[in-house]
């Protein structure tokens, strides 16, 4: 099936799970293959995670995660002391586990517009299609998810090297 | 345009998702304005390290679960016809041809529900061709031993219909013939498989789900074409299989 890896990816980000997106993906897939009324060639990825975030819907409630208003504690530089080049690949895996976890820290609504554009590259429009909401919120939704991320990974940024601009 | 104009503008442009006029007007202000210049570049930043973190990509279990959906769904619409047929023939008691009829347009309601469903999950599951060649005589001798019958190949490159592979299919619990043709963007799908009937003319269209459904008979053969074809194309197309 194509798209079955941004399915999982979707998925993967909106359970926070391997198993739970495991489910969600197989259940999504035998929707998509028996219920394909609405199937077009060239959205049918937009279609699939449309499928996907909708059995992610029915399957687990949204109600009072706990994950919505956590605090990121634990993210004080512990780097060990050893080689320059260890200690080079160490720091780029704490930066990548940061921006992980600050991604995981955001509300849903707002974890899934950031992975949809940033991750999977989807337009507004599909992306509204696929959170069932319009497009002007799926602009301002993106505008304060990127404001949090913004004030989470400040440090992280400052390394990545801001100024070049494309 | 001012600061607040960009910054209500600001992850559109970073998105590029602004008109032209209005990506212009940022472009120009970002290239003066310093904060704002400040902000497209966090915005650039940004998306750099939500890339550095590694893809979820579908594990192999998942791959393996989802191919193995197709099969049994194959069987349903199956059964389900055998049992509206049963129903019809003994909830309609009066006049052997009516339920004869209507037993027959059932059956081919059904049929055309399962190309249709045949067609989808070729094109889904990315399992369009088992042997693909435009050449009919590659095509047709690559049936041999496969099938138990010889389906009829044509290409119709010449006519803006060219053949462009073959598989073998199931329809209704059968294995049957599967030729893709293509016509711009679009696929044709026709099944084939024999049919009792030699009747050679047209014996059913419509439009299921979207997708344009035609059946013939020709020399002992039933044809099904299925495509997403507008429907005036995909008469064309059955005029050039039915000479």
């Amino acid at each position: 099936m194509p798209h079955l890896d941004a399915a999982f990816n979707y998925a993967r980000w909106l359970t926070k799970s391997d198993a739970d997106a495991e489910d969600v993906v197989q259940d999504a897939a035998v929707r998509a293959l028996r219920f394909f009324s609405s199937l077009r060639n060239d959205d049918a990825r937009a279609w699939l995670l449309t499928i996907v975030r909708n059995t992610w819907n029915a399957r687990f409630s949204r109600v009072g995660s706990a994950d919505e208003h956590m605090v990121l504690d634990d993210m004080k530089d512990d780097r060990p002391d050893g080689q320059l080049d260890a200690e080079a690949l160490v720091i780029q895996r704490q930066t990548v586990e940061r921006v992980q976890r600050a991604i995981e820290t955001l509300p849903t609504d707002f974890r899934e517009v950031i992975v949809l554009r940033e991750i999977e590259g989807l337009s507004y429009k599909e992306i509204a299609a696929v959170a069932g909401i319009p497009i002007g919120t799926v602009m301002s939704r993106l505008a304060r998810a990127r404001e949090r991320l913004l004030a989470l990974l400040g440090p992280d940024l400052a390394r990545g090297g801001i100024g070049d601009l494309s | 345009m001012i600061c607040p104009d960009v910054e209500r503008l600001i992850d559109a442009y970073s998105d590029d998702e602004l008109d032209a006029a209005q990506a212009t007007g940022v472009k120009a202000h970002v290239a003066t304005c310093p904060t704002c210049h400040q902000r497209v570049a966090e915005r650039a930043a940004l998306r750099r390290l939500i890339r550095g973190v590694p893809y979820y990509a579908a594990p192999s279990r998942v791959r393996r679960a989802v191919v193995a959906i197709r099969r049994p769904a194959r069987v349903t619409p199956r059964r389900l016809a055998l049992a509206a047929t049963v129903l019809l023939a003994v909830s309609v008691g009066t006049g052997a041809v009516v339920r004869t009829v209507r037993a027959r347009q059932a059956a081919t309601a059904t049929l055309a529900q399962d190309v249709v469903a045949s067609h989808v999950r070729a094109l889904m599951g990315a399992h369009l061709f088992d042997v693909r060649s435009s050449d009919q005589h590659t095509v047709k001798p690559w049936f041999q031993g496969k099938l138990d019958f010889s389906p009829p190949v044509e290409d119709l490159a010449g006519l803006g219909f060219p053949l462009v592979g073959a598989r073998v299919d199931a329809v209704g619990g059968r294995p049957v013939a599967a030729l893709v043709y293509q016509r711009r963007q679009h696929t044709i799908n026709v099944f084939i498989w024999p049919a009792a009937d030699t009747v050679g003319a047209l014996a059913d269209a419509r439009s299921f789900r979207g997708f344009q459904v035609r059946h013939w008979t020709r020399n002992a053969m039933a044809l099904w074409a299925v495509s997403d074809l507008n429907d005036l194309e995909l008469d064309q197309f059955v005029r050039a299989l039915q000479p």
